[in-house]
């Protein structure tokens, strides 16, 4: 088949791509993100190939077939570590993390150059719900309010708005579990009055996160305090890249998280600092003062950064001997609100490089194997457990997008206690090369 | 006549929006060095815009299907009337109005009409809060806009285009106006949701009011925001920046560079400053840019008077 030039010069864009999070995938997100040919989008709509990566429950696989069906004609799926759906002739399966963005290229190349037929569509193509309105203007109710046409609730004058008690219509709607600002699996129902959070209620709870193997080895044996210092900036380091982009900053993030791939024990985020102070990301992106805040009993159940950010004193590392050795005291904050929290990750990357330069000059390992401090939360006795029940208290009466931004800083899902079997340590290297 | 005063105009506009656009994308790929996707930056944009014509044109559940179709259009239309008032000399004018300021005006508040059309078509909560966000912030740099506008307009005796840039001929506005070229320029980056006030098609709402696009109606949207931002561009080159004058080159070239230069800078706050929190935007337009706004505005009129 002749291929036009349109085509032939289609085939040279960067491979729009959106991923769908399974569970213990680990930073495979942060790795499409830096790979070259690939570019990352946050709606099937705008994107040529999915990914779907990581352990899916069976449930789930409605979801996955709706947002499946989402993508424009011709879209290809890529799936990592995931069964594909039956329906689908020929899936692509790759598990092979490290060859994964070639091979995500590749597909959109091929499906540009009609080298591969677009994936067939698993759905019929109606709604997803049967229309219950009536008449020819029906809405599914009585008179002009109420109904729920086609399964789902027209916005209706139900409650005063929280901000000023001005009634506005109510719009509620279901948000994941793909959805690329929220914790991978995290399924929430939302409703708003304009675009100020009403109420926000979990309908499925975040897959655990994973923390990098060395915290896992860490209560095993002693292991040396600047890789685990340096792993916890990395964790650090990608957090704030997601929440950058949420804040649309996509260059700022991009730089974040090349940062995180080249970290070592001479590695400073000075420079990082300043182009976010000079952006003024606190003084005009963030939710201002005392917004998104969690008081002390929020906080202390949350553990690790966010409660630091709330003042709580609390870091196992403290009870380390040669975290002591080194000077360690843990770094805190008072306010407990959204921006305190993302000055808390800045103040702990520049302590956790501090403390890894000092550790590898004096070549030292932790003294503690019983209790960690994981980037999440304290791991001793009990481990960081789900807390993402908190949003529905946190999130309602902000807007949109400091919705957003607080829910970036908070890491309310459970600590994965079983160690990935691989890990992309190298994730920012590796997408540069 | 017809050539001269229908077809040139109309081809200059949409030569210059078509050219623009891909300008910006260049641009702003140029901007985006170190970035995984900054390779090949003459090439990307035509890239992206063959994928996005390849790709089938979804549309929602029960869109208001001709708003949905005509909002990229419109906006598209809107940014190349825009253009075709820009003075490029004395005499090449695509449409010498003698009231081209109001018009540039009513652009930007259809302008918000067509932005909102375009998130409140769609059926789509995303796009509808993308929408609801631009209206709300609409207002605030839409006034901002007019008292500048009238401020350049005070020293020309005149809302024709042409007689503001004559009115310049001693002096530009830059200068005798010192705050009118940095509101305006926040009013660009409003009009166009560009960089810090993209509320309307922000990360955070996965693409807003273009968050169900795809296909070429994803391809017109894009091509409209970067044109109505090289007419935004012209039109602030000629309001404060001397428009066509300058010595040595020919006129259209002194006003091309102008614009390139305003262009480049609100492409650099774009990429430099992250978005304004909603609430923090309005209250930095309301509280600190309108007042401002009125003191450029007795400021020009004193200095018009004192010229004259």
């Amino acid at each position: 088949m002749a291929v036009s030039w349109q085509r032939r010069l289609a085939a040279r864009a960067p491979a729009p791509v959106f991923l769908a999070e399974g569970a213990r995938i680990g930073p495979l997100r942060e790795t499409l993100a830096l790979s070259p040919g690939i570019r990352l989008v946050d709606t099937p709509r705008h994107a040529s190939v999915l990914v779907v990566a990581g352990d899916i429950p069976t449930g789930w696989r409605d979801d996955l077939r709706r947002l499946h069906d989402q993508l424009p004609a011709p879209f290809a799926s890529v799936w990592c570590r995931c069964e594909p759906f039956e329906a689908l002739r020929n899936p692509i399966r790759n598990d092979a993390i490290e060859a994964l963005p070639q091979g995500v290229v590749e597909t959109h190349r091929e499906l540009m150059l009609g080298k591969r037929d677009s994936a067939p569509r698993l759905l019929p193509d109606e709604p997803p719900n049967p229309w219950e309105g009536l008449g020819d203007d029906g809405h599914g109710g009585e008179g002009m309010m109420g109904g729920t046409p086609y399964g789902r609730p027209m916005a209706m004058n139900m409650q005063d708005d929280l901000r000023d008690g001005l009634t506005l219509d109510t719009l509620t709607f279901r948000l994941g579990p793909f959805h690329s600002a929220l914790p991978p699996g995290l399924q929430a129902e939302v409703s708003l009055q304009g675009d100020l959070v009403q109420a926000w209620t979990i309908t499925r709870k975040p897959f655990a996160s994973v923390v990098e193997p060395i915290f896992h080895a860490a209560r095993q044996e002693p292991v040396p305090i600047a890789e685990l210092e340096l792993s916890r900036a990395r964790h650090h380091l990608r957090r704030l890249y997601r929440g950058l982009r949420v804040a649309g900053w996509p260059r700022l993030a991009e730089r974040t998280l090349r940062m995180a791939g080249q970290l070592s024990p001479n590695s400073d985020i000075a420079g990082l600092r300043r182009a976010l102070e000079r952006g003024g990301l606190w003084r005009l992106a963030l939710p201002e003062p005392g917004r998104g805040d969690l008081d002390k009993e929020q906080a202390r159940q949350l553990g690790g950064p966010a409660a630091r950010a709330a003042g709580i004193d609390e870091d196992l590392r403290s009870q380390d001997a040669h975290y002591r050795r080194l000077g360690f005291a843990p770094t805190c904050r008072e306010a407990g609100d959204t921006a305190a929290r993302w000055q808390q990750w800045l103040d702990e990357i520049e302590q956790s490089l501090a403390l890894a330069g000092q550790a590898a000059r004096h070549d030292l390992k932790t003294a503690e194997t019983a209790a960690v401090e994981t980037p999440r939360g304290p791991w001793a006795d009990g481990s960081p457990h789900d807390m993402s029940d908190l949003l529905g208290e946190v999130l309602p009466g902000l807007e949109w997008g400091e919705a957003l931004l607080t829910l970036a800083s908070l890491d309310v899902a459970a600590l994965d206690l079983h160690p990935l079997d691989i890990w992309l340590a190298d994730t920012g290297r590796e997408g540069r090369a | 006549m017809i050539l001269d005063q229908l077809i040139l105009p109309w081809l200059l506009a949409w030569l210059v929006a078509g050219l623009g656009a891909y300008l910006v994308a260049v641009l702003d790929r140029l901007m985006a060095t170190g970035s995984a996707q900054a390779k090949s930056v003459w090439l990307a944009p035509l890239a992206s815009a063959a994928w996005l014509m390849t790709q089938q044109a979804t549309t929602t559940e029960a869109p208001d299907a001709p708003a949905w179709r005509l909002a990229p259009a419109l906006y598209l239309a809107l940014a190349a009337t825009g253009l075709a008032l820009v003075p490029w000399s004395p005499t090449l004018v695509g449409v010498d109005l003698s009231t081209s300021l109001v018009l540039w005006g009513s652009l930007e508040a259809l302008a918000t009409v067509v932005i909102f059309l375009h998130g409140w078509s769609a059926n789509s909560h995303l796009a509808l809060i993308g929408a609801y966000r631009y209206v709300a912030l609409g207002l605030s740099y839409l006034l901002i806009s007019m008292f500048v506008l009238i401020g350049v307009a005070l020293p020309a005796e005149s809302l024709r285009l042409t007689e503001v840039v004559a009115a310049q001929a001693s002096l530009w506005h830059v200068v005798s106006q010192p705050l009118g070229l940095p509101l305006f320029l926040v009013v660009g980056l409003g009009l166009t949701f560009w960089g810090p006030l993209d509320l309307a098609d922000s990360e955070d709402l996965s693409g807003g009011t273009a968050v169900e696009r795809s296909g070429p109606p994803r391809l017109v949207w894009a091509l409209a925001r970067a044109a109505m931002l090289v007419a935004f561009s012209a039109i602030a080159a000629t309001a404060f920046l001397g428009g066509w004058m300058g010595p040595w080159l020919p006129g259209p070239a002194w006003l091309l560079i102008k614009s390139l230069a305003v262009l480049v800078a609100l492409l650099w706050l774009g990429r430099r400053l992250p978005r304004l929190a909603p609430e923090r935007c309005v209250t930095l337009m309301w509280v600190l840019l309108l007042p401002l706004s009125f003191v450029d505005l007795i400021w020009a009129g004193a200095v018009a008077l004192w010229m004259a």
